[in-house]
């Protein structure tokens, strides 16, 4: 053990002194601060970014909810049209309007869209994925079904906080910047197993996993703590709320992390060159966050239904639901695909540094 | 035996690096390992260190079979690489720490060993700062440095002086030396001969992958040098003097160019007491005898000059 700690320790102390890795941990705060600033003033607005969608109200004047929609961060996402219940629900039907949202006596609310529309089972799926599809206002969690016949029926609590684009923006910047940490990995990797330094250190009595699994631990959490700054940043200075569920959200953050140490290590040792991973990297990461939805609405049709699988995507999907609500079951399974595809690549770098480091 | 390596064969792809090489090191020697570039000087130090294993042969060291996992026979061996191989961003300390703790020292043993290593070394000045702003003497000591800390038995140092100015290159030679007067055992690859003459009580010559001369510097030049020359220079032209010079007895060639000759003769010849003979009746400014050295017996081995070869890259 002593031999890991002493690695683990030069890694860490390595990374911290790095001008790549201390590049992250200021460039990344500044780059947020320009993104979630911007989104703040109003250059990345949520009505520049989204479509106003069409729904029809059936709500009681001067009651919660309609004070609810006046408010500055959710207006600008709906074109509504107050009606009574009847009405709205047949605007819905002939499909003027996307949905229709009635208040309840009790105050919660119900939503009626037409069957084989998809907007009721997409805005049911998660918070993303309501505010990629139609704005982020309604935060409606829980299982498809209804108690009116033909149509999708899900509650949501008034009161319940829903994401702003500073909120939206800080998740998915974030999923992005652990991803770039996986560069420390490469870069740590690089220089304690496979340069000259490394080489002399596979000369003194120590095995190759403990010296492997010193540099993965210091890399590793060395990004977990660089992405925790940010975390904290986007906290204190901007406000974002993070949920109550606080681990779960740390928990898809450092599956992120393990994914993207994961994946860059396996680059490495395919390319063997740390440039031509931090160029591929750049690269893939960028299209991912883009694809994922990480810097604006987008959608690619029918390529959805994959791209709901990129790592980014997968990410805000658990964290959105984790902080708003969410599908339990749909967010087990992508944190589990996320862990999962970081073993993979562990196993695949395993293999292939076999050949490489013999 | 120290170690020894029995008919290695290394190939990478087609080329074929160490071509059934034999060493053998005794203990308490310094052995020089020489070659032109491509020889395979660096890829022998990677198969006796166990970072590269062989395709065919037996590598031993201290009497054990050497192979990737042989922790206990690594524990007695320091490998100084060709390359500076160091954190370079962490200070000299951190790095001696380091590789201290890899072998297994750690606490009270640690702190002693690396100021008693800083201080042979002339670096307790500038312990706690990053190698990346010392100069490239400094930076050769601590690579050294890191390779000596759990006082290894056998040292291999893979060019230890390359590209440092001339008071740090002495400073490590007298450093090796005293090692070697401890007891340590030495395996010393470089270009600079003189450092080879200096340091090494025995030498290997390789070429294409395997040793093609074995022995001490006097051994070799004596072996490998066929010839010996001496230049006279007389105060006038002495026009028949290279005629009576050619009839001593082992002189080959004989060449006048004004006042001054050249005499070849055959190695071991001893004929400098007949050719001042000859030479007698004039008056005579200057004799030089030109004594055979080890870049001889490596040109004269390899057809190659060695300074010329820069570094190895295999």
């Amino acid at each position: 053990m002593n031999a890991f700690f002493a690695t683990f320790k030069v890694g860490f102390k390595f990374l911290w002194k790095s001008p790549v890795s201390v590049a992250i941990l200021i460039a990344f705060p500044i780059m947020l601060i320009f993104i979630l600033g911007s989104a703040l003033s109003g250059y990345i607005s949520a009505d520049i970014e989204l479509d106003p969608v069409p729904v029809a109200v059936a709500a009681e004047e001067g009651g919660a909810f309609r004070s609810f929609l006046q408010n500055p961060d959710i207006a600008p996402f709906f074109d509504l049209t107050y009606t009574s219940r009847a009405e709205a629900a047949a605007l819905s039907e002939k499909g003027d309007v996307v949905c229709a949202v009635v208040e309840r006596e009790d105050g919660s609310l119900e939503v009626l869209s037409p069957p084989g529309s998809g907007f009721s089972a997409r805005i049911a799926l998660s918070v993303f994925d309501s505010y990629q599809r139609v704005g982020a206002a309604f935060a409606i969690r829980g299982p498809e079904g209804g108690d009116i016949p033909g149509f999708s029926v899900e509650d949501m609590p008034l009161g319940k906080r829903v994401p702003n684009a500073t909120d939206y923006y800080a998740v998915t910047m974030l999923v992005m910047i652990l991803l770039y940490t996986g560069t420390n990995g490469t870069e740590l990797f690089h220089k304690g197993m496979l340069s000259d330094t490394g080489s002399r250190a596979q000369t003194a009595p120590v095995t190759k996993p403990v010296l492997i699994g010193g540099l993965l631990a210091a890399s590793t959490v060395t990004s977990f703590l660089q992405g925790m700054v940010t975390f904290v940043f986007t906290g204190v200075v901007y406000g974002v709320y993070w949920g109550e569920r606080i681990p779960l959200v740390l928990l898809t953050l450092f599956a992120v992390v393990l994914f993207s140490q994961a994946f860059c290590i396996f680059l490495l040792l395919l390319f063997r060159s740390p440039g031509a991973v931090n160029g591929t990297v750049q690269a893939i990461f960028w299209v991912m966050t883009f694809v994922s939805g990480g810097y604006t609405k987008v959608s690619f049709g029918a390529a959805d239904a994959v791209f709901q699988y990129v790592p980014n995507a997968m990410a805000h999907t658990v964290i959105f639901g984790s902080i708003y609500g969410g599908n339990e079951a749909k967010m087990g399974l992508y944190l589990a695909i996320l862990f999962g595809l970081g073993l993979v690549f562990y196993i695949a770098s395993f293999l292939l540094g076999r050949r490489r480091l013999a | 035996m120290v170690a020894v390596m029995e008919n290695i064969v290394k190939r990478y792809k087609a080329h074929t690096a160490l071509d059934h090489m034999n060493l053998t090191i005794q203990p308490g020697e310094t052995l020089g390992l020489l070659g032109p570039n491509g020889a395979g000087k660096t890829t022998a130090i990677r198969v006796l260190t166990g970072l590269t294993g062989a395709d065919a042969g037996n590598t031993r060291l201290f009497g054990a079979e050497m192979r990737g996992a042989a922790l206990a026979v690594k524990r007695r061996i320091g490998v100084v690489p060709q390359d500076l191989a160091l954190y370079e961003a962490l200070s000299a300390r951190d790095n001696l720490n380091y590789f201290g703790r890899l072998y297994g020292i750690r606490g009270a043993e640690l702190k002693k060993r690396v100021d008693e290593v800083l201080e042979v070394l002339g670096l307790s000045d500038v312990a706690g700062k990053a190698p990346k702003k010392f100069s490239g003497g400094m930076k050769r000591r601590l690579n050294i440095g890191c390779a000596i800390i759990h006082k290894p038995e056998l040292l291999i140092l893979d060019e230890p002086t390359v590209g440092i100015d001339p008071q740090s290159r002495n400073h490590i030679l007298d450093f090796v030396e005293g090692m070697t007067k401890q007891g340590t055992t030495v395996l010393y690859t470089s270009h600079y001969m003189e450092e080879v003459e200096r340091v090494c009580s025995r030498v290997l010559i390789m070429d294409a992958g395997h040793v093609i001369a074995d022995g001490t510097v006097e051994d070799l030049t004596k072996a490998a040098i066929f010839e010996e020359s001496v230049t006279l220079e007389v105060r006038e032209n002495a026009p028949g003097l290279c005629e009576s010079v050619k009839k001593v007895q082992g002189v080959q060639r004989c060449e006048a160019d004004g006042r001054s000759l050249s005499v070849t003769s055959a190695a071991g010849s001893q004929n400098l007491a007949r050719i001042l003979e000859c030479a007698a009746p004039y008056i005579i400014l200057s004799v030089a005898a030109k004594r055979p050295t080890l870049e001889d017996a490596f040109l004269a081995l390899t057809g190659k000059k060695l300074r010329d070869t820069g570094g190895e890259g295999q």
